[in-house]
């Protein structure tokens, strides 16, 4: 009897062990970690190493502030930028940067923080992608502080970024980089194949698919290629002709005519060895684009870093605007994203000035953005911010060409387009209806594979 | 003279074996030859399929100990393998002890009851995690677990899995000696400690491997529960590392060789305890 | 004397609920819970924090889940990996144990490392090694083509068999290793001379294989069969991994699918995942039953 009493107490304390002793205590593991992996689990935490940056959670230093982040060769040296520009008016300014893997972390840390209406969790801001942020405001409205006491000229910014974090009339994020679509060509092989520069700028997607077949017979090399598991062509292709996929909120693809042509483009594209349509990202930038598979590249203006990969390729590039069905000049932009500020920000007037000092446009921006292109390749959005010498400076990579002047320029004429939370819910039936639509998915119906996609899209908004 | 003979032969009646597993060995490794290949070359190279040795290795290394460090205040990593290694070695040793014991329990003091109990405990592993991910955060959130080696272990010390592992290599232990014991006069604990533990070390070495393994390899969960980048593991730096707009794919393969080397010595270490245990060692 | 062994086995029956309440408690605390919670989501539409209850309150399964063409072809794959995939990789996986059980084998230990590290391999260089291998210009495409098999590079992963070929083989190469580790430690208690009087009666290693190591490992048999099953009906990895579900999802999986629902496009329909998640509970449910049934007898 003793003996089952004995029993009973240890399975008692065992359990209670594993519940409460193994790290239950305030000292978190990441600090008793390494020492403690020996035995002792949790008192061995050091509390000098007390840490402040966090996904989750905040500093109570009132000079410094957290920032989640993904990207470290992109996004995160443009925020180092911005912490050292606003040292010069707050010497005491401390940014702290928490690397994650990708845009889908900070959106599933807001999700999960929502879910337990406990924001505690997330840093003062947020680098938050453009396409989703009218979603997660929309469904998490408590999560967001808006930027309205920021001083911010707003009027210094393109308008198209600015349609993305603006929900309801209020500000909510500041744009860091510019989306701007470019579409690079290799000179050396349109010239090879008796075209320059000039031939493929302003141009119908018509005459363009003729050059690509002339440039897939004489030299095997595709004119573009798209990452198949994101179909961004369409969206971009659209926004050239300053239409959206969106109508009041519905989608507008079925029986659109304009749509249906554009969609076709990709379809003989893909048919003709034109367009080359990869199976993911990696395939797309590590085997087309590095892989020295492709003549031409369109996407984001992000993608050049990708590009600059390939040092042999140095000064046989060159980029300009995309084609339209009218053979006017496209503008178009993709990706991209803002910083925003969230719930558990309790320095609110020093994450604002921060925002407003640098990436607003304020007297650090020119000395945030120049640092942010040259060591991450992030382009302004901010109009004054683009008129500063670093951006004229010719690339030799490009040719001679001042390619981020040129981007600039160009993000000012892209179009204001309809966006919709379901933008990416699109983009993958779109996608099935692209392989579906050519030669190698069946060749079905393109009219009804769009249908079939528009269906698709109007059943999940009704979920 | 006889004996060499009788030893050729068997070699010789061995060689559709050898033949096979060399095959099979073959298919298994050479992928990550490729791995340890591509930690020595650069990114370009590794995209565009280098298959043999480059010189970028100390280069590679390199940056990769600065790129785990300036993953956030307090990043190194020397931190990222120290969390793994503690998270993944508490996981395995509670883990392996509360199952081994509910296994114990289950098979050895079978009876419908809990036959019927263990039934429907097998349901818990049947759901998608997706559908539990948030409910569970939120609980470990409340809980105020977040960060914490308590929120990343205790959804998995006790699975279904591992019980069930127990349970049914229990079902050849000799239950014989079990009522020799305890005329004998031990208890049901001593029972479980000095027999029961003995006994079955080859399953407890296996489920060792097992737990380790998947313990070090977790990903979606450690995802959510590790918000501070200081408390997060090998295979989220992995993660950070192998998304962006330019992956260093020279980095990224040095990172998965600190990755996956673990798990291979732990497992050929503890190899010989469950394929050569030999039973009924304790009479 | 009846009377004193009735007490002694109701002590027994006792110590075991101990042994197995700790486990079991907190399976109920960090399983359960979350899936009554789950549970009830599922009977929710809408999307992030603006659920409301269905009307009618099933109707996620009652009308949603029936008419997403998507989740049933998500389905029929993720069937047809499992009706492929499992047989192959557990009879290799025994084959492998019990060659690697024989005594007289040279370089066991070798050998049985290498057959396990594909699964010690990290999810995120699996995918990458198979992507490149199976990718347009890989090495695969350029070895077939070495042998002349082949007149032009195929896209594996961008066609829909092989596609789905890829997954397979990319599961079959990861957990084969992984499911031998049980059939050995199960080889270990079953003793060793049996195969020693077998060898002496000259049974072959086909016979022996059948008739001896079959039958003992049975439940550890049983239980691998489980796990396979789970695992593959609620695959998640390869599909996003290796496929990305395409082309045109005709290798995407369920629980890629229900992710892709809950979390992988921004839109957060939770209820609508979770129902999805309880379709796949049942399925796996009722197929881990009819094991447990058919092999898991106490004979």
């Amino acid at each position: 009897m003793k003996k089952k009493l004995l029993a009973l107490m240890m399975v008692m304390s065992m359990t209670a062990g594993v519940l409460t002793a193994c790290g239950g205590s305030e000292a978190d593991a990441g600090d008793a970690a390494p020492a403690a992996a020996e035995e002792e689990a949790t008192e061995a935490a050091a509390p000098e190493e007390e840490e402040t940056t966090d996904l989750g959670g905040v500093s109570d230093d009132p000079n410094t502030l957290t920032v989640a982040a993904w990207d470290a060769n992109f996004n995160i040296p443009a925020l180092e930028a911005a912490a050292a520009a606003y040292k010069t008016k707050n010497p005491d300014f401390k940014l702290e940067i928490n690397t994650v893997s990708g845009s889908s972390d900070v959106e599933n840390a807001v999700t999960n923080a929502a879910q337990a209406s406990d924001y505690s969790t997330l840093p003062d801001i947020v680098l938050f992608q453009d396409h989703w942020i009218q979603q997660y405001v929309s469904n998490y409205p408590g999560a967001w502080q808006d930027l309205s006491g920021a001083d911010i000229d707003w009027s210094d910014f393109g308008s198209e970024k600015l349609s993305y974090s603006t929900i309801d009339g209020v500000h909510y994020g500041a744009p860091v980089d510019n989306g701007t679509a470019i579409f690079a060509y290799r000179t050396d092989i349109l010239e090879e194949c008796g075209y320059t520069i000039d031939d493929v700028t302003g141009i119908t997607w018509d005459r363009w698919l003729e050059i690509g077949r002339d440039i897939k017979e004489k030299t095997g090399k595709y004119l573009l290629s798209m990452d198949h598991s994101g179909d961004d062509l369409p969206y971009m292709f659209m926004q050239a002709e300053g239409l959206s996929q969106w109508k009041d909120g519905d989608p507008d693809i079925a029986g659109n005519e304009t749509y249906q042509k554009i969609l076709q483009v990709i379809v003989d594209g893909a048919n003709d060895g034109v367009i080359l349509l990869c199976n993911s990202w990696s395939e797309y930038t590590d085997e087309s684009i590095v892989g020295d598979q492709v003549a031409g590249v369109m996407n984001g203006n992000w993608i050049i870093p990708t590009i600059k990969q390939v040092a042999e390729n140095s000064g046989k590039w060159e980029l300009t605007t995309i084609p339209t069905l009218s053979g006017k000049e496209g503008y178009a932009s993709n990706g991209g994203s803002s910083l925003y500020i969230t719930a558990n920000c309790k320095n609110l007037d020093l994450a604002q000035d921060f925002l407003a000092y640098t990436f607003g446009g304020g007297e650090g921006a020119i000395e945030t953005y120049d640092n942010a292109l040259k060591n991450g390749g992030v382009i302004t959005c901010c109009i004054s911010a683009g008129k500063s010498s670093v951006y004229q400076e010719p690339d030799e990579y490009f040719n001679g060409q001042p390619i981020y002047a040129d981007i600039v320029a160009m993000g000012a004429n892209v179009p204001v387009v309809e966006q919709n939370d379901f933008h990416y819910n699109l983009r993958t039936a779109v996608g099935t209806a692209i392989t579906n639509a050519t030669e190698a998915g069946g060749g079905s119906d393109l009219a009804a594979e769009i249908q079939a996609a528009q269906d698709d899209i109007v059943r999940q908004m009704n979920l | 003279m006889t004996d060499k003979r009788n030893k050729s032969a068997i070699q010789r009646r061995l060689i559709p074996s050898y033949i096979f597993l060399v095959i099979v060995c073959f298919i298994s490794v050479f992928p990550i030859f490729w791995m340890v290949t591509a930690a020595t070359n650069n990114t370009v190279d590794i995209a565009r399929g280098k298959i043999w040795f480059g010189d970028q290795a100390l280069n590679n290394l390199r940056a990769l100990i600065s790129a785990a460090s300036s993953q956030g205040a307090g990043t190194s990593l020397g931190r990222f393998m120290g969390n793994s290694f503690f998270y993944a070695l508490t996981q395995t040793v509670l883990s392996i002890f509360l199952c081994s014991l509910a296994g114990y329990g289950f098979e050895l003091y079978h009876d419908k009851a809990k036959d019927r109990l263990f039934g429907i405990l097998l349901l818990a592993m049947m759901v998608p995690g997706v559908a539990t991910l948030i409910p569970l955060f939120v609980m470990m959130s409340k809980l105020g677990f977040i960060n914490t080696v308590t929120g990343f272990i205790l959804p998995t010390i006790a699975t279904p899995f591992m019980i069930m592992m127990f349970r049914q290599n229990s079902r050849n232990f000799p239950v014989d000696i079990m009522e020799a014991a305890r005329i004998d006069g031990l208890s049901e604990w001593a029972i479980f400690f000095k027999m029961y533990m003995p006994i079955m070390k080859s399953t407890y070495a296996a489920a060792a491997v097992i737990t380790f393994m998947n313990a070090w390899n977790a990903y979606m969960w450690p995802r959510a529960v590790m918000t501070k980048n200081s408390a997060q593991t090998m295979q989220i730096l992995l993660t950070n590392l192998s998304n962006g707009y330019v992956i260093d794919y020279g980095l990224l393969m040095m990172a998965v060789l600190f990755c996956s080397i673990p798990t291979m010595v732990i497992f050929f270490i503890m190899q010989k305890q469950f394929a050569e245990g030999i039973t009924g060692a304790v009479k | 004397m009846n009377k004193k062994k009735r007490t002694v086995t109701r002590k027994q029956q006792f110590a075991g609920w101990v042994f197995l309440a700790p486990a079991t408690l907190l399976i109920i605390i960090m399983s359960f819970y979350p899936m009554v919670q789950a549970f009830i989501t599922s009977l929710k539409t809408g999307s992030g924090v603006n659920l409301k209850w269905g009307e009618p309150l099933f109707v996620n399964y009652t009308r949603n889940i029936p008419a997403d063409k998507i989740f049933i072809r998500s389905m029929g794959n993720t069937f047809l990996y499992l009706i492929i995939e499992v047989p192959i990789m557990l009879v290799l996986a025994l084959l492998l144990a019990q060659i690697l059980n024989n005594r007289d084998l040279k370089f066991r230990g070798l050998f049985r490392t290498m057959v396990f590290m594909p699964c010690a391999v990290s999810l995120v260089s699996y995918a990458l090694i198979f992507r490149t291998l199976f990718a347009r210009e890989g090495l695969i495409n350029s070895a077939l083509m070495g042998m002349g098999l082949i007149s032009e590079n195929i896209n594996w992963l961008g066609t829909t068999g092989t596609a789905r070929a890829v997954i397979i083989i990319g599961l079959i190469w990861r957990w084969t290793g992984y499911n031998m580790v049980f059939y050995l430690a199960g080889l270990q208690n079953i003793e060793y001379s049996v195969y020693e009087a077998a060898k002496i009666d000259g049974a072959s290693g086909w016979k022996t294989f059948w008739s001896i190591t079959v039958p003992l490992l049975k439940p550890t048999i049983v239980m691998t069969a489980i796990m396979s099953i789970n695992g593959t009906l609620q695959l998640f990895d390869e599909s996003v991994n290796l496929t990305n579900g395409g082309p045109a999802n005709t290798s995407i999986t369920m629980s890629h699918y229900i992710w892709n629902e809950a979390f992988g496009q921004g839109v957060g329909h939770f209820g609508y995942a979770s129902a999805m998640s309880f379709v796949v509970f049942v399925m796996v449910a009722v197929l881990a039953a009819i094991n447990m049934k058919v092999g898991d007898s106490r004979d």
